[in-house]
């Protein structure tokens, strides 16, 4: 026995050289009626032993195929035709299920964007989590509970006991996620796939999951593949990415590398297409991608990106470039990405942008909507069978604000903090429970089934998401034509001309007159969806994250064109939007919202410099920004935002404010009960916040760039 | 100091079935020398070492050419492992100088280690030898001294307080028995910062002890 | 190159004919889709050229061919009157399918089934449409007096009215409405729940769109998928129910040939000439099954491929 047991060893035994993951060529296609549908081609990449990479693309173009691909749930008519994933050295490609299952083990886990398709709402969170450990492993049920509550901790769960006996609907969102991570953890895989974990999830507590991920990284030595369409989030957790582009690889370096000076022509489009936090309308411009994303139907025959590359030329319609390593570590699929990261980017004539136009906007004073005071209550149904008092839940509670002329307004916040009910009380699609609602001059506080058309007219709406803001049994242009018939913008005989010069506005031609909405891409389904909206010439339009479902480079192409509708008509605009960089670029004013009140409205660049309240600076310090030479603050909110139904008394902030006790003299016990003070500090820039305006303005910048 | 540190996790692991001539490849293929066998669950089933490998020529001797081909092929790792029971393992919260115990006590290079039952790692004794480099700060330059000390409490304090006293920091500071004496004691230092021959100055003024070696490394 | 042409370069835009032509693929793609289409078309092409693919007249006795069984000259046989039983069951298809008989001499295209069907529709879709869109009391009530009709089960509410209103055809239309329409009504008001939560709904509330234009212009067309499916189960329904009141003696009025009445007039015989009842129970289930299978194949794919 003991020649058996006289293992030598030596320093190669030391460091495992190979990789965790390494995919090769890998093409998967799907089937379907009209053909095969090659969603993935030619991708490779490694993902080495505790390292996060990052696979980052607009939708659609094979993300998630490539995850599914890895874990085998390509679903019925999906197939890898081609490639090979090495995990840990062993080829997946091509075994059966049961010998994937084998040599997968508990290896690779898996967490998607939806919480709820890895949890089954019908058992207790408990039972399912120690399901992991008594099945497989036959620990022993009294001890599978203990690690889990462990493994609850580890994820900043709070009161993890109590959770263990609740129903994945007893739990919010974010905490869902974090029972899933946990649950991913429980096998301590050496390889998590995550796609998308946190884009269902609030700023603050996607903040919050993400520092998890990378702390469970460092600790566990997990490998991560994390799956992104946001290059601030990729850019947070991760130390490689890989950027994807029509089911290709286009590029793949480290961020800093990808992010500061990228090579591909696609990777340069995107980072110019994106907002940094601090951009604005006035001093910058976002270059969109033009065209779109050919179908992986009917793919180009060279390089897939050359109907969109500024550099295009011949042998790009021809060859098919291949992803080749540039430098050391640095790799791009295209034929000249040496010689264009040479040559500095010149925006085409016609995006030359017009800033001195906007900036030169005189200066108005008359102030066209007013609200005071409004509140929207729901009525929530009691909880006692008979009788009991009926409950509220306080959508918007006591919000007073003026919009002027030609401003555009912008509404940030967490989900569920009041921002839409305040829009579609304006609006009149929701009945006021209180406050007064002026809109030039006249009340507005009646539903929109007793205003008259005049006035419903002026005040037009454009949707979040594209994919149901058109009626899908009209074509474009009667869906154009309807609001121009309504309100006889124009005369019957020319409404036909109208739309299309509307279309026009839209960037979109006169062949889009009779497309129905599901032959039209999200951008431009949003763009029809303006164009519907200023058709009747409004004064004031809500936008309620009208960018939000978009992909970068869509996004880019939406904002620029409602900046020109603005300039063009002098519409008033009011715009709800989750994502700081966008509301920061976008808009004059803006307000900062938590749980239907409030916590700060004022000038958009006063907005993200101290003086701060407590609640934006969290907000600030949460946001992913996609340039990793920028530091942010950390500041992370405990707890979650609490019910409307019983907001917290006094400051509505007080249970996750940071700063009161550090900031406050008797610890801030004067936020639970007293409601903070305005405090105006110049240029109508409004904080609530019971900390003198004196020391708020000591506070450091959030957000500050290190050269 | 623990093992759980300074394993290495996620190793490469085979599954039972895995045929040798595969298991002889991803071997070779990924420079490995050991790979624990694990069931469902990562559940720790036996060991495959290189030695596992080789076959008994003797039982080959009667086989002709086609039946050596066709028993080879048949032959799984389930058959030639090291069968989980007579595997020597750890678990990952015990320290690494128990875990260098076992090691020497059972004169082999590799452990697995298990945590909760299924296995979380693999130590092999180049872990631990390079743990002692990091003790010894070998990554850093310095004045490195064994001073020879009587085996008592309080001699190491001196020593210590006699370097602090020149306001040095000491990168690494080790000891053992001092060999073939066991009335003596061997310190080793290592100082940042400190010129050699101050260093030596200053501890020759300590009772009692004793300059062994000097060097700068 | 701008950045609309650019755009516009990638994208072809679809013809009319090509519109047509892709959402009839979905019917081809099913195999039992085809197969119910097939069955569905053979009964109606049957009945429209029942003289032209017939030889003799459904009424025409012949006291010397009765009780045959199936022969060059009667493909099908004859029934105990002599009546050639081919032409019997292609003109029986008549009334359900083709022609509705208003008064004797006045009718107008489309059969009983087809007509009763496509008013329930209407009458149900309204009431739907009304329940979902406005929710409310209005939904409370009509909801309740559907409930209530829903609880008898269907053949009785037919029998009921047609016992009490008599057999016509135009009798036989109203009982397949009120039998049809709270169901459909249900099936309406649960797609216009749902699509009323669609931004395409709030954007014309915002324009102040009235009520009709909301529930017939912006909900209505978008629920016609799964009521199409649904109408053609509900076809077949009526053609079975309407099969079952011939049978009891309820059918449409003779001299005209009811698959229903055929069979109950049939089944006396059934030891000496079993073709009679065979022939009309054939023809009943197999449409039935054809509409069922179409229904279930279109339903199919149109899930597949969302
Ligand atoms: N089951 C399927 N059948 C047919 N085509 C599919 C299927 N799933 C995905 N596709 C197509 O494959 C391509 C890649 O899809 P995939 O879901 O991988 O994209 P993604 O990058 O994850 O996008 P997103 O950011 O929207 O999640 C798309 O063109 C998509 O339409
Ligand atoms: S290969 Fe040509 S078309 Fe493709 S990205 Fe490079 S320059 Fe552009
Ligand atoms: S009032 Fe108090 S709790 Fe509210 S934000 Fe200011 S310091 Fe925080
Ligand atoms: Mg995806």
């Amino acid at each position: 026995m003991s020649a058996d047991l006289e293992w030598t060893t030596d320093m190669d035994d030391h460091g495992i050289k190979t990789p965790i993951l390494q995919v090769d060529d890998l093409a998967i296609s799907y089937e379907t009626r009209t053909g095969d549908v090659p969603a993935v081609r030619d991708v490779s990449f490694e993902i080495q032993r505790g390292e996060a990479h990052g696979i980052v693309g607009e939708s659609g173009c094979g993300k998630s195929t490539v995850a599914f691909g890895i874990v085998n749930f390509l679903g019925r008519n999906g197939r890898i035709v081609d490639g090979h994933i090495l995990f840990q050295g062993q080829d997946l490609v091509g075994r059966s299920q049961e010998e994937l299952r084998r040599i997968r083990g508990d290896r690779i886990a898996m967490v998607y964007q939806d919480p709820m398709q890895a949890l089954n709402p019908s058992m207790r969170l408990g039972d399912q989590m120690t399901e992991v450990l008594t099945v497989h492993r036959d620990v022993e049920q009294k001890k599978a509970e203990e690690k889990c509550i462990q493994m609850l901790e580890r994820v900043y769960m709070p009161d993890p006991a109590n959770v263990m006996r609740r129903y994945p609907h007893q739990i919010s969102g974010g905490q869902q996620q974090r029972v899933v991570i946990a649950m991913a953890l429980l096998n301590d895989p050496a390889l998590l796939i995550m796609d998308e974990p946190t884009t269902a999830l609030d700023v603050t507590v996607e903040a919050a999951v993400l520092d998890l991920i990378a702390e469970l990284q460092r600790d566990f030595d997990t490998a991560i593949m994390y799956i992104s369409h946001n290059l601030g989030v990729i850019a947070r957790v991760s130390t490689k990415v890989g950027v994807m582009y029509a089911g290709e690889l286009v590029e793949r370096a480290s961020v800093k590398d990808v992010y500061l000076k990228p090579y591909h022509p696609y990777t340069q489009g995107l980072m110019r297409c994106v907002p940094r936090l601090g951009m604005d309308k006035t001093s910058s411009y976002l270059y969109p991608i033009p065209g779109r994303v050919p179908s992986p139907k009917n793919l180009p025959a060279g390089c897939v990106y050359e109907p969109r590359c500024d550099y295009a030329r011949e042998e790009c319609r021809l060859k098919k470039p291949e992803l080749r390593e540039i430098e050391a570590d640095r790799w791009a699929r295209c034929h000249f990405a040496e010689e264009i990261a040479q040559v500095s980017w010149e925006p085409p004539a016609d995006l030359v942008p017009d800033l001195a136009a906007l900036e030169e906007r005189d200066e108005v004073t008359e102030t066209i909507l007013e609200i005071t005071n409004a509140k929207t209550y729901y009525e929530a149904p009691s909880k006692q069978l008979i009788g009991g008092e009926a409950q509220y839940v306080k959508a918007v509670d006591d919000v007073s604000f003026g919009v002027k002329k030609g401003q555009t307004l912008g509404i940030v916040g967490e989900s569920g903090c009041g921002k839409s009910t305040l829009v579609k009380t304006i609006i009149g699609m929701e009945e006021p429970t209180g406050g007064e609602f002026e809109f030039m001059g006249v009340d507005v506080s009646s539903p929109v089934s007793q205003r008259d058309l005049a006035l419903i007219q002026e005040l037009q709406m454009v949707f979040q998401n594209p994919d149901s803001t058109l009626n899908p049994s009209f074509t474009v242009g009667t869906q154009i034509g309807r609001p121009l018939r309504r309100f006889k913008t124009v005369p019957g005989d020319q409404v036909r001309a109208e739309v299309v010069r509307l279309l026009e506005m839209m960037r979109l031609n006169e062949s889009y007159y009779n497309r129905l909405p599901r032959q039209l891409s999200g951008g431009e389904k949003q763009r029809v969806g303006i164009a519907r909206a200023i058709a009747g010439r409004p004064e004031l339009v809500l936008c309620d994250e009208p960018v939000s479902a978009l992909d970068v480079s869509v996004q880019a192409a939406v904002l620029n064109l409602l900046l020109e509708i603005q300039e063009e008509i002098g519409t008033t605009m009011i715009f709800i939007a989750h994502d700081l960089s966008v509301v920061r670029f976008f808009c004059d004013v803006i307000g900062v919202m938590y749980l239907g009140q409030f916590a700060e409205i004022g000038p958009a660049e006063a907005i993200y410099a101290p003086p701060y309240h407590p609640y934006t600076e969290a907000l600030l310090s949460a946001v992913p920004i996609p340039d990793p030479s920028v530091e942010q603050k950390h500041i992370r909110l405990s707890g979650n935002v609490p019910s409307a139904l019983n907001p917290p008394g006094g400051c509505r902030f007080h249970t996750r404010c940071p700063r009161r006790t550090e900031m406050l003299s008797d610890g801030g016990t004067i936020c639970e009960t007293e409601v903070p003070p305005e405090r105006t500090a110049e240029d109508g820039h409004r904080i609530f916040c019971h900390i003198p305006l004196e020391d708020l303005r000591q506070m450091e910048p959030v957000v500050t760039t290190t050269e | 100091m623990l093992v759980k540190d300074y394993m290495t996790r996620h190793p490469l692991m085979a599954e039972p079935t895995m045929s040798i001539v595969e298991a002889q490849r991803y071997m070779g293929e990924n420079d490995i020398r050991h790979l624990p066998v694990v069931g469902d669950g990562k559940r720790l089933l036996g060991l495959v070492t290189r030695q596992s490998l080789l076959v008994d020529p003797g039982r080959l001797g009667s086989l002709d050419i086609w039946e050596i081909a066709g028993y080879l092929s048949d032959l799984t790792v389930k058959d030639v492992m090291v069968k989980a029971d007579a595997v020597v393992t750890v678990e990952q919260g015990v320290t690494i100088e128990e875990a260098a115990r076992i090691m020497v006590g059972k004169k082999i290079g590799c452990l697995p280690v298990l945590g909760e039952g299924i296995v979380v790692g693999i130590i092999t004794e180049i872990d631990l030898l390079a743990q002692l480099m990091k003790l010894m700060a070998t990554q850093e330059a310095g004045v490195r001294v064994t001073v020879r000390q009587p085996n008592r409490t309080g001699e190491l304090a001196k020593m210590v307080s006699a370097i602090a006293a020149q306001g040095w920091g000491i990168l690494a500071c080790g000891g053992a028995p001092a060999p073939k004496d066991p009335t003596k004691w061997d310190a080793v230092v290592k100082i940042r910062n400190a010129p050699r021959e101050e260093v030596v100055a200053a501890l020759e003024t300590v009772e009692d002890q004793e300059i062994v070696d000097v060097r700068e490394v | 190159m701008t950045v609309s042409e650019r755009t516009l370069s990638t994208v072809t835009r679809p013809s009319r004919l090509q519109r047509i032509k892709e959402s009839l693929s979905i019917l081809w793609q099913s195999k039992v889709a085809v197969a119910g289409l097939i069955l569905v078309l053979f009964w109606a092409l049957a009945a429209i050229l029942a003289p032209a693919v017939t030889t003799y007249k459904p009424n025409t006795e012949d006291a010397q061919a009765i009780n045959q069984s199936p022969s060059a000259s009667h493909w099908l046989g004859t029934d105990h009157k002599g009546r050639d039983l081919w032409s019997r069951v292609a003109y029986g298809g008549r009334i359900v399918l083709v022609m509705w008989p208003i008064t004797d001499s006045f009718w107008i295209p489309g059969g009983v089934a087809i007509w009763g069907v496509l008013i329930a529709l209407a009458v149900g879709s309204t009431l739907g449409l009304m329940s979902g869109y406005y929710g409310g009391w209005i939904d409370e009530v009509v909801m309740r007096i559907l409930d209530a009709m829903m609880a008898f089960p269907t053949i009785l509410l037919y029998l009921i009215i047609i016992a009490a209103v008599g057999a016509s055809a135009t009798n036989v239309v109203i009982a397949i409405t009120i039998a049809g329409a709270p169901g459909v009504a249900r099936l309406v008001r649960s797609l216009a729940l749902d699509i009323r939560t669609r931004d395409y709904i709030a954007a014309a509330e915002t324009r102040g769109e009235s009520g009709l234009w909301m529930m017939f212009v912006e909900i209505l067309p978008n629920a016609r998928g799964p009521i199409i499916i649904d109408a053609m189960l509900r076809v077949g329904y009526a053609i079975f129910s309407i099969g079952t009141l011939g049978f009891l003696g309820l059918g449409l009025p003779p001299p005209n040939p009811d698959w229903g009445s055929m069979v109950q007039a049939g089944h006396h015989y059934i030891f000496n000439n079993p073709w009679g009842v065979i022939w009309p129970t054939v023809a009943i289930s197999s449409l039935v099954v054809g509409l069922n299978l179409l229904a279930d194949g279109l339903r199919e794919e149109s899930l597949r491929y969302q």
